[in-house]
């Protein structure tokens, strides 16, 4: 038996720390919270894996845990040659963070009424309401990479991405595990090449020569 | 089953050539080769059902993919040997990186299952990404991230899509799904439109395709013609196979229109010779989508294919301007008629990415504008009659213009003959294959 509560507790949890992602300009925090914020969906799938008694998603929170935690956040940390105290050349992170909520909170509010009412979508707990969690998570991921001008923050935005989808995959339906284990894969693939960049180029601006 | 696992592992095998640049390169020629002679035999084998899932759709863009490759490999002998890599790319890791970006691009392609093809189109991200900074500069770093973040982010809507498929039929078999029974479902409806955002991405569609004309125009020659003539169109077959569960017509129509529209007026005031070129294959592309989702099948592929041939030649000859110019401005590039086989490939290539008759790419765009006007969509004939008839002059114009004004130099650049003739036996190929279905009738 699902306790549909404790699925929304931890889901909730992953906002908030995308939510504190957005509202941070030291990259070192952000790194963590983003390793955190993995931590937490595997414990989602750990949960569900011990109540549905399904080893795949144990094998699949193993999975993330051990990508997204580790391997990934020890990529990020490589990247940024791992001086502390560095931040981003930024202003505005406070008032982005109102104007995020702002977004934030309209697109919960159409997703929840125009779509997710609409399209019968089920989940493990029995309701479709869970997986706007994971659109919320996306929404905040797109809107960090858009907001943000740094290679750290908008590869975080990119796994933030990448987060919402196990997390809507695991909401529904878990895809099968040769797939799942590719994406992840993948997306260590990116962080990897992220990384090189990081290390030549910090931080993004707009250039004529790439501009119409 | 043994062509298919020799297309996928030959250009990964070349590699093992890694530790000696030369043997690299004649491995990657070989590879190369023998893809277009698999690609070419597989033709007798189609269709193929199993692991892989290959069908007389699938074999054209395997044969595009294929042909561009030998054609960017014997390009690239020259180019990236004048060229000073320096930065992150290597000569060396440059045709690794080619050969994987290869591979990845066969795998989305025959692979027959929807999670996969995904994984693949993903994989050319990660494999082409490094590729775009060959020719190291700030400017070259800016393009490959944004290459990496925008396609990235769009390609991640397309999972959401995959996962609404499978959470709908329980498989992810793409031969399984559509011989079963269509689902008149929103969930499924869903999937589809996410699948155009999320896959539009790579594909060119608005408003996802800013990554485009950065990439085209900062990656070397030879990368920016397997982007343009191979890579969008993997991602444009990936993408009609989601569209061939449910095919979203109305929606698949007005995307396409639209991102015609705003690359033609972006267009119009272009003043780089190779953005300039990424934005007529957003054009083309989004052409020969609305080809596939009006049913236009045949016309959708004759276009996808002359235009790889024609569009190919156009970043080959760029590239061969820009490094005896060193310009990459069109204002400053002039008298090019001096350099008779590049000019001519230029010429012959302007004419075959705009659509110009005898052209294959003529043949494909008159096929897809008669089935849009049979299937009723009026206005939007209408807007791509207009728009396409301003990229047609905007191209054509500033080619002219490079090709045909007087020279401000005296001295006569010289023309580097490898590189002039790829770029040249590429676009008389465009030439050709609309020749032939001419004369063949198709358009009578």
């Amino acid at each position: 038996m699902v306790n549909a509560q404790l699925l929304e507790l931890i889901s909730a949890s992953i906002i908030v720390s995308a939510l504190y992602i957005q509202g941070q300009a030291y990259f070192k925090p952000t790194i963590y919270a983003q390793a955190i914020q993995s931590a937490l969906i595997s414990v989602l799938a750990f949960y569900l894996g011990f109540a549905l008694n399904l080893i795949d998603y144990v094998i699949l929170g193993v999975t993330i845990v051990v990508l997204r935690s580790f391997i990934i956040t020890y990529f990020l940390f490589r990247g940024l040659k791992a001086k502390p105290g560095i931040r981003e050349s930024t202003r505005g992170v406070a008032s982005e963070l109102v104007v995020n909520l702002a977004f934030f909170f309209l697109a919960v509010f159409i997703l929840y009424y125009f779509v997710l009412g609409r399209i019968g979508l089920t989940t493990e707990a029995g309701t479709a309401t869970l997986t706007i969690f994971s659109f919320i998570l996306f929404f905040q991921g797109l809107f960090l990479i858009v907001t943000r001008r740094s290679t750290i923050a908008q590869i975080i935005g990119f796994i933030e991405e990448e987060n919402s989808i196990v997390l809507f995959g695991i909401l529904t339906i878990p895809i099968p595990f040769l797939i799942e284990v590719s994406i992840f894969l993948d997306v260590l693939g990116l962080v990897v090449i992220t990384s090189l960049l990081t290390l030549q180029k910090l931080e993004h601006t707009r250039l004529e020569e790439l501009m119409g | 089953m043994l062509l298919e696992i020799l297309l996928l592992a030959i250009p990964i095998i070349a590699n093992v050539g890694f530790f000696n640049t030369k043997l690299l390169k004649a491995l990657s020629l070989a590879s190369s080769s023998l893809e277009l002679i698999i690609s070419s035999l597989l033709y007798f084998e189609i269709p193929v059902k199993g692991i892989f899932f290959i069908d007389n759709i699938t074999i054209y863009f395997l044969l595009i993919v294929s042909s561009i490759y030998l054609l960017s490999v014997v390009y690239s002998l020259k180019y990236i040997e004048a060229e000073e890599t320096r930065g992150i790319v290597s000569e060396k890791l440059y045709y690794v990186l080619l050969n994987f970006f290869v591979a990845s691009m066969i795998f989305s392609t025959i692979i027959n299952d929807y999670g996969l093809m995904w994984v693949g189109v993903e994989l050319t991200t990660v494999a082409s990404a490094l590729l775009i900074t060959t020719e190291y500069s700030e400017i070259s770093l800016e393009a490959a991230w944004r290459y990496i973040i925008i396609v990235s982010a769009g390609v991640t809507i397309a999972l959401f899509s995959i996962i609404l498929i499978y959470y709908e039929y329980h498989t992810l078999t793409v031969t399984s799904i559509l011989s079963s029974q269509p689902k008149d479902s929103l969930i499924i409806k869903l999937a589809v439109a996410l699948a155009l955002i999320g896959f539009g991405t790579k594909v060119g569609v608005f408003p996802m395709y800013t990554w485009l004309p950065d990439a085209h125009s900062e990656s070397p020659s030879p990368i920016s013609a397997l982007f343009s003539a191979s890579l969008l169109p993997v991602a444009m077959y990936v993408l009609y196979r989601v569209y061939e569960i449910y095919p979203l017509t109305d929606l698949f129509v007005a995307l396409p229109t639209l991102s015609i529209i705003t690359a033609s007026i972006i267009l119009f005031k272009q003043w780089h010779i190779k953005r300039m070129f990424a934005y007529s294959t957003i054009e083309n592309m989004n052409l020969a989508l609305i080809g596939l989702a009006t049913g236009q099948v045949f016309g959708a592929v004759i276009l996808l294919l002359a235009h790889a041939f024609g569009k190919a030649a156009a970043f080959y000859s760029s590239g061969v301007i820009i490094k005896t110019f060193n310009e990459k401005k069109m204002d400053e590039i002039n008298g090019l008629y001096r350099m008779r086989i590049t000019s001519s490939s230029l010429l012959l290539s302007s004419m075959a990415v705009t659509g110009t008759p005898p052209f294959g790419t003529f043949v494909g765009e008159f096929l897809i504008l008669k089935t849009l006007v049979q299937s009723g969509f009026i206005i939007e004939f209408t807007l791509l009659v207009i728009f396409l008839a301003l990229i047609f002059i905007s191209i054509n114009y500033n080619v002219s213009r490079m090709i045909f004004s007087r020279p401000k130099y005296d001295r006569s650049p010289k023309e580097p003959r490898l590189m002039s003739l790829v770029s040249l036996i590429s676009s008389v190929v465009s030439l050709g294959i609309g020749i032939i279905l001419i004369i063949w009738g198709v358009i009578g």
